[in-house]
């Protein structure tokens, strides 16, 4: 357990040394901001509604359903591609791993901290409904309920997110690749709740559907505690823990 | 296994898909030992050492360090031990200091005991001026210096340092090979290197491996020494300078010598070595036990010759090197390409009847593998 904490602590301090965690920090609060008050989309049931101004409605619902997006295509492929990817191309894992700590305590270390970063952004997030609703300016009043069931569908989509990257970041030894595998699957995952939308009902489409981040996340945004999807995503995250520990066993035997 | 035997290696095999990268190797390394691990590129030391320090596992064999098994004890041999690996990777964008800390941290080492420790470290590795630096902008001196202070941070009982001094200028190399014997007083050392003048400078004892296999093991005294051959200088007059020609009608032509020492008993090998027209020179190798002087004596005093030069010394390190670790390539290292040649190492190498020099020249160095091999049965 010291051992995990001792890596993440490290780990944290290297992405706040460097310009990354900022970059990534300022650029998503940045987008998703514009996003947010801007850009006009369509509400959780896909009808046409426009940017937030236009909703009349006090709600944060657009909020919710950007920030797994944003936190797939850019901010978790940054993060974890530097966990263990880069480790292992700079060599440094080596002298890690050479150190008295279990395989397990370096992926959960690296869990940690890339979970931490993502979690801080998650957190800042709660500037934008208190700045509107709370303090200084006062759009409404705000139903918090749904709001706290979307930040908790937030934290669960980022333990599965990050346990993706840190999966793919295992498995190959160029931060680049990472990137790329992670990002990618993430459009699959998001393209499968689309295919599924278009099948429209059925076995297959209820099998993709079941599949799909976007499908599971869906009710926590709508301020729906699901526990099936608390328990996908909690799956998710450990079956992805448990293969990136096995890859960075499997060097021993490679 | 005694007490005092800090690093045993036993029928040590590692397979890299179809390649055989350690073939059955066999060492151990008391308490208090330098020694050096000794080998052409490719030749399997770096894996060695990674098996030593549970960063891979062997495909078969038995390895203990401090007494622990690589497999049921990892963490207690990691304990045991520091490891600098090739080339140091270091976090760059850490300072040295929180680098140690961080080093430090992991082997559980309290407050009190880093800053005695560290404090011993930095003053041994020379780091006091780079404490605060971020180890990016060192130089690679100082990054194997600050490598080294982190394999040494927690005061371990064994060091494995593979090539510590590859990036090194001269220099730093001299003062990188002074810390190793201070630090090197109360500790089990194994360096990796393919540097000769090192080990001599600092180490009592060489393993020397060669694709795979250990070909020498013992003081180095004795590598040098019994490395199974003599080498000869003979240098012969060619032509009339200044000095009046003092032999028996007109000096000799070049194929003549070369012709008539080859045709002497005993010798293995014979090079003609650079010389200016006043004489034919020639390096001659012989087993140990044959002396070739009388007979390359007799030959030119027959032959009404005139020796300018006739002396005989034992091979340099450095020779006895190449003559082991080159000449190996006709093995071949695939799977299942394991020959006859297998099959006498499955003899533990006391079977005679492989003629190759190599397996001839390892045979006769000192094998403290022979003395293990029966302490376990």
């Amino acid at each position: 357990m010291e051992n995990i904490l001792i890596i993440a602590r490290r780990d944290l301090r290297a992405l706040f040394n460097s310009p990354v965690a900022y970059v990534v920090l300022g650029g998503t609060m940045l987008l998703l901001g514009v996003i947010f008050f801007v850009i006009p989309h369509s509400n959780v049931f896909g009808e046409p509604v426009g940017g937030f101004w236009d909703i009349d409605h006090a709600t944060m619902d657009q909020m919710f359903t950007y920030i797994p997006p944003l936190l797939s295509v850019f901010v978790v492929p940054a993060v974890t591609m530097r966990s263990l990817a880069a480790e292992k191309g700079s060599g440094t894992l080596e002298l890690l791993i050479t150190m008295p700590v279990r395989d397990s305590d370096v992926i959960l270390g690296k869990y940690v901290a890339a979970c931490s970063i993502v979690l801080v952004l998650i957190a800042a997030t709660l500037l934008y409904p208190i700045a509107m609703f709370v303090f200084p300016w006062h759009l409404g009043s705000l139903d918090w309920g749904p709001v706290w069931a979307g930040y908790l569908g937030c934290v669960l989509f980022t333990c599965a997110a990050v346990g993706i990257g840190l999966m793919f970041s295992s498995l190959t030894e160029s931060d680049v690749v990472a990137f790329f595998l992670t990002t990618g699957t993430f459009v699959l995952l998001y393209v499968m709740g689309a295919i599924a939308s278009i099948f429209h009902g059925g076995v297959f489409s209820d099998a993709v559907d079941f599949i799909s981040l976007q499908s599971r996340y869906r009710s926590f945004a709508r301020g729906l505690i699901d526990t099936r999807a608390i328990i996908y995503f909690v799956s998710v995250a450990i079956v992805c823990l448990l293969v990136s520990s096995r890859s960075l066993e499997s060097r021993k035997w490679s | 296994m005694s007490n005092d035997v800090m690093i045993y290696a036993n029928d040590l095999t590692k397979n890299f898909g179809t390649f055989r990268a350690l073939d059955k190797i066999h060492f151990e390394v008391s308490r208090g030992e330098i020694v050096g691990f000794l080998g052409p590129n490719g030749a399997g030391k770096s894996t060695t050492m990674r098996i030593l320090t549970c960063f891979i596992s062997p495909t078969s064999g038995t390895v203990r360090v401090n007494g622990h098994d690589v497999f049921d004890a990892s963490l207690q041999v990691r304990e045991s031990l520091g490891y600098l690996p090739q080339r140091a990777p270091l976090y760059l964008e850490m300072s040295v200091l929180e680098y140690l800390r961080f080093a430090a941290e992991l082997r559980h080492l309290d407050r009190d005991a880093f800053r005695k420790r560290a404090t011993s470290v930095v003053e041994v590795c020379g780091l006091a001026q780079v404490l605060g630096k971020e180890i990016r902008h060192l130089s690679h001196g100082y990054r194997q210096r600050v490598g080294l202070a982190q394999a040494l941070i927690h005061d371990p009982p064994i060091l494995i340092l593979d090539e510590p001094t590859s990036d090194l200028d001269p220099n730093e190399k001299a003062e990188f090979l002074d810390y190793l014997k201070q630090i090197g007083k109360e500790r089990t050392v194994m360096l990796s290197t393919h540097n000769l003048a090192e080990v001599e400078a600092s180490c009592a004892r060489a393993i020397i491996v060669s694709r795979g296999r250990i070909v020498a093991d013992g003081p180095l005294d004795e590598i040098r020494g019994k490395s199974g051959r003599v080498r000869y200088v003979v240098a012969i007059q060619e032509s009339v300078v200044a000095t009046p020609y003092r032999g028996r009608g007109v000096p000799p032509k070049k194929g003549d010598v070369q012709t008539a020492l080859q045709a002497l008993a005993g010798v293995k090998k014979l090079d003609e070595l650079p010389t200016d027209e006043r004489a034919h020179a020639y390096e001659l190798v012989s087993d140990r036990d044959v002396d070739l002087r009388p007979e390359v004596f007799r030959l030119v005093a027959d032959k009404g010759w005139v020796l300018l030069e006739l002396h005989r010394d034992a091979q340099t390190l450095e020779d006895v090197f190449r003559s082991l670790t080159i000449g190996d390539e006709r093995r071949n290292r695939r799977l299942g390409a394991d020959d006859g040649d297998g099959q006498d190492e499955d003899d533990e190498g006391e079977n005679d009847e492989d003629d190759s020099d190599v397996a001839r020249a390892g045979r006769a160095s000192v094998q403290p593998a022979k003395a293990a091999s029966d302490d376990r049965s």
